[in-house]
């Protein structure tokens, strides 16, 4: 049992999942427009929240709040579903194919043996689609690779039921009923609201532009506080949160800066293209941030790469985003 | 202005070697060589790669993207080259 499925390779699995389930719906929309409704982008720092030991940086919402939210905006109704057992998931999972259903999950991608070796990595946000399943195989549409892949059922099973944080639990999610008609250009305003209120707004300390700046208050004590060598692990960690998982930060700048230019062109609106742009070079920003902490843990820094410097390179990155967020939030009114 | 092969080949990898500081770096043009990973002769890793994407931004205009665009196109010198090749094309 095979779907037709549109299978499209993405920037980042959630958002691409989101639009290429969408799409085989009928509503076709772009990954950067599936990822700007369901508000994608987002800022967390939760020092108490440990992941193989280092703090939690994510620059993303919760696994599966983009293709729920989107959906919501765009009238769609989902349905999703976790499990205890994995016969039970598996059931499930076979139970909507069978019904020509395609079927979106969450995993640990360190578990997908189609990741090659060096590329794995311990993460439990990882988003497919499973369109099809012939003998043992699964057929999924992995956002990340430019084909349909094959996993088998065993090998899927231990990724839905990976351990640790964020742990999918089988999370299995799909389209149920869609809508008449769509507006996009409102699910997207919406989408807009929505980030700014969580970037700009969020009443915890550790969320938005407030949680950037409790990261540098954090970031520039980290020598003194936990030596050479434990800085860098946190400061390496950091730097492979931003610029490798899910796409990280300065990648989501870029969809998000492609999601407001898309935007401008479909409502007629020039100063969503100027703020698209205000947002790519927030994206190189948060880059040059990178490559200064790149070369602290490499032991090559310059002598301008310093923990304080970095923090306040991570102050201007928050100060510049703050105002964007403030001119979108008008513009979206 | 664009570069032929394989001196654009060439020319990354002296790029590369003197940005991430690679030591003991192969006198021999690796072009089909991994560039990142364990199997990389100029034993680069995830860190050293987010300083190859900023270089080549710099250097060449060229910016990429996203993860997976970086996944390609730092297979190896080749793709990387082909990927300038292609960007400074389009532009």
């Amino acid at each position: 049992m095979n779907i037709d499925f549109p299978h499209r390779q993405s920037a980042h699995c959630e958002s691409g999942v989101t639009a290429n389930l969408l799409t085989h719906g009928g509503i076709k929309i772009s990954e950067a427009m599936a990822f700007g409704i369901g508000s994608g982008l987002f800022f967390g720092y939760v020092p108490f929240l440990k992941m193989g030991g280092l703090p939690l940086i994510t620059f993303r919402g919760a696994p599966g709040c983009i293709f729920r939210k989107a959906a919501r905006r765009l009238g769609v109704e989902m349905a999703q579903e976790k499990f205890r057992r994995p016969e039970r998931a598996r059931e499930a999972l076979d139970r909507l194919l069978a019904a020509g259903v395609p079927v979106g999950a969450q995993t640990g991608a360190y578990w997908l043996p189609y990741f090659p070796a060096a590329l794995r990595f311990h993460f439990n946000g990882h988003n497919l689609v499973v369109c099809g399943r012939e003998g043992g195989d699964y057929i999924i549409s992995d956002p990340v690779f430019p084909g349909l892949v094959r996993c088998p059922a065993e090998d899927l099973d231990r990724a839905r039921f990976s351990k640790g944080a964020l742990a999918p639990k089988g999370r299995l999610y799909h389209l149920r009923r869609l809508p008449d008609q769509i507006d996009l250009g409102a699910a997207a305003l919406a989408g807009i609201r929505d980030v700014c209120r969580i970037m700009l707004k969020t009443p915890v300390p550790f969320a938005g532009i407030r949680g950037m700046h409790l990261l540098a208050r954090k970031l520039e004590r980290w020598p003194a506080k936990l030596g050479d060598s434990q800085a860098a692990l946190h400061l390496g960690h950091m730097i492979r949160m931003q610029e490798e998982i899910g796409t990280g930060g300065g990648g989501f700048r870029f969809i998000y800066a492609a999601f407001l230019q898309e935007t401008a062109a479909l409502l007629g609106r020039p100063e969503l293209q100027l703020l698209s742009e205000r947002m790519t070079a927030a994206g190189d920003r948060w880059r040059s941030f990178a490559v200064g902490g790149a070369r602290i843990c490499k032991g090559r820094p310059l002598p301008e790469d310093t923990y304080e410097a970095l923090a306040r390179r991570l102050r201007a990155c928050a100060e510049e985003e703050r105002q964007i967020y403030s001119d979108l939030q008008e513009v979206a009114r | 202005m664009q570069r032929t092969h394989p001196a654009l080949e060439q020319e990354l990898q002296q790029l590369i070697i003197a940005a991430c500081n690679v030591l003991d770096p192969p006198t021999e043009l690796m072009a089909d060589a991994p560039l990142i990973g364990p199997d990389s002769p100029f034993g680069l890793d995830s860190l050293d790669a987010v300083e190859v994407v900023v270089v080549v931004q710099k250097e060449y205009d060229v910016r990429i993207g996203s993860q997976e665009t970086s996944r390609e196109v730092l297979q190896s010198l080749r793709t990387l080259a082909d990927y300038i090749r292609r960007e400074q094309g389009a532009g």
